[in-house]
């Protein structure tokens, strides 16, 4: 793909900005920018600058040291072949960015799961999220408050729900394979994840408006 | 249970799941079709979604080592510095592969609930070639020749910086491997075509002994804001995602892949038109399509 062929003038719209990082986006909009036109070190800057948040969630759902460095390397490379199609008014650089590593690690989680013909495997004890709300300098501060308004929200969610929305998002199971992994019949499954969800979006919402 | 039968109900309730693709492969296409066609049900899962992207932010967050961490960006910036390199015509000609057959594909084939079933896929069969094009050999060869002479020039010129060495020898490599791919002896051709203007077509390489595949695509226009274009291998039980992809300005793609795939699983491939994203499965009909008639 040529990187520099047809390259449409950015525009910046107003964004979504759930939390105070107004310097941040503007400096990831620069990069993504540059990495549009072709300039190989923005996107060295733009992986120095958030390889911890993509290996955090690539590791998380892949898990295999090998396969994990590739799916790393591949959610930025696919960030540098689509820079000029980042849509800031669909969500911010961050969201944009972890939402295509998720993406990939799911993409191999599948792929392994689907060459070995494995059976649905693992502790489901080991899924729970962490919820001690921890933290890294090294991470930006915005990802870190948004870590923190996320885990005080999953908090609030009974355990089962919390599980079910685990296992769909970070393992990447269907709702049939987590009512096997569980035991549950699979309406229970569609009704955790579905109230699961909803007081998810609705307690997010609230804690935005809170800190505004 | 079809996307036929999916009523308004029982779609808004497998919105949640949707959001976080945790719906089984039928009923995400039952579901789709149905917001497809629901206003309500669209805006309903697009703030259903951007729920579900913060659930990444929940995750521990995890650096890693030094060399792991410089092992990565290294990479990448080899990847990207070909990249950039690659787009400087005047230093390495664009890789441009022709292909003289043209498959054909009847239009009756892009049915409107083929992502229902994988049979619809195969029923969009085009041809095969069993023979790589000799045409695209000599191209790729003579650019690899260019390519070659480019890099001689580049270590004899005290003045050129290491990174457009580094990529010319990287570009190099990839020529030969290309090379290799295109001409082995267990490499298999698949043609996709559509009657779609301006005669989309592409061809898909698979080196059979290396499980290499290279997909070539020409004439594909740029996909809307937002929008990609997703490669698939379809199998008798799956559609096994190869990535996004955008085609340059002139309607030229390139896609490699490393797959494993049994030898005769393999029924056809198929392009579609996807969010930025990329999906989990294809949410849309093919652009381009074809099947898997016969190998070398």
């Amino acid at each position: 793909m040529n990187p520099q062929a047809n390259r449409p003038p950015y525009s910046k719209s107003s964004g979504v900005i759930l939390v105070p990082g107004e310097r941040s986006a503007a400096d990831d909009a620069t990069l993504l920018r540059r990495m549009g036109d072709g300039d190989e070190h923005a996107l060295g800057t733009f992986y120095d600058r958030w390889h911890p948040l993509v290996h955090a969630i690539v590791q998380r759902i892949v898990r295999l040291a090998g396969d994990v460095d590739d799916v790393v390397e591949e959610a930025f490379w696919q960030a540098w072949r689509q820079a000029e199609r980042y849509d800031a008014s669909r969500g911010s650089v961050q969201t944009w960015l972890l939402t295509i590593a998720r993406s990939r690690a799911l993409d191999r989680v599948r792929t392994v799961r689907r060459q070995r013909e494995e059976p649905l495997e693992g502790d489901a004890e080991n899924d729970v999220l962490q919820l001690a709300s921890d933290s890294d300098p090294a991470v930006d501060a915005e990802a870190a408050e948004r870590r923190r308004v996320v885990l005080a929200a999953l908090a609030t969610l009974p355990s089962e729900q919390r599980q079910a929305l685990e296992l769909g998002y970070y393992a990447g199971l269907s709702q049939s394979e987590i009512a096997e992994r569980t035991a549950q019949p699979l309406g229970t499954v569609k009704t955790r994840m579905r109230l699961g969800m909803q007081k998810l979006r609705d307690h997010l919402q609230s804690i935005r408006e809170d800190g505004r | 249970m079809t996307s036929d039968a999916m009523t308004h109900d029982s779609a808004r309730e497998a919105l949640e799941a949707l959001a976080i693709d945790a719906l089984d492969a039928w009923e995400r296409d039952a579901v789709m079709s149905h917001v497809e066609q629901c206003p309500a049900c669209r805006a309903e899962l697009a703030v259903l979604r951007i729920t579900a992207s913060e659930l990444a932010y929940g995750v521990r967050p995890a650096p890693m080592a030094s060399a792991q961490r410089d092992r990565i960006r290294a990479r990448l910036m080899s990847r990207a510095g070909a990249d950039v390199a690659a787009a400087e015509p005047t230093t390495v000609p664009q890789y441009q592969i022709l292909v003289p057959h043209p498959a054909q594909v009847e239009t009756k084939t892009f049915a409107r609930n083929w992502m229902t079933s994988t049979s619809s896929w195969i029923a969009m069969a085009a041809a095969i070639i069993a023979v790589a094009s000799v045409t695209s050999l000599i191209q790729v060869s003579s650019e690899r020749d260019t390519i070659a002479a480019a890099y001689q020039l580049a270590t004899t010129d005290r003045a050129t910086g290491s990174t457009l060495v580094d990529s010319l020898r990287s570009i190099i490599d990839d020529r030969d491997q290309m090379i290799a791919n295109l001409t082995g002896p267990k490499t298999a051709v698949v043609s996709l075509a559509s009657s779609n203007a301006p005669s989309p077509k592409g061809h898909m390489f698979w080196d059979q002994s290396s499980n290499q595949w290279i997909f070539v695509g020409h004439n594909l226009p740029r996909p809307k804001p937002g929008r990609v274009y997703q490669l698939w291998l379809v199998t008798a039980s799956q559609k096994i995602s190869g990535g996004v992809f955008m085609p340059q300005s002139n309607g030229d793609a390139m896609v490699k892949m490393r797959y494993a795939l049994p030898n005769d699983a393999l029924m056809s491939v198929a392009v579609t038109d996807e969010p930025a994203e990329g999906s989990p499965q294809p949410t849309t009909t093919p652009y381009i399509a074809g099947a898997r008639t016969a190998t070398r």
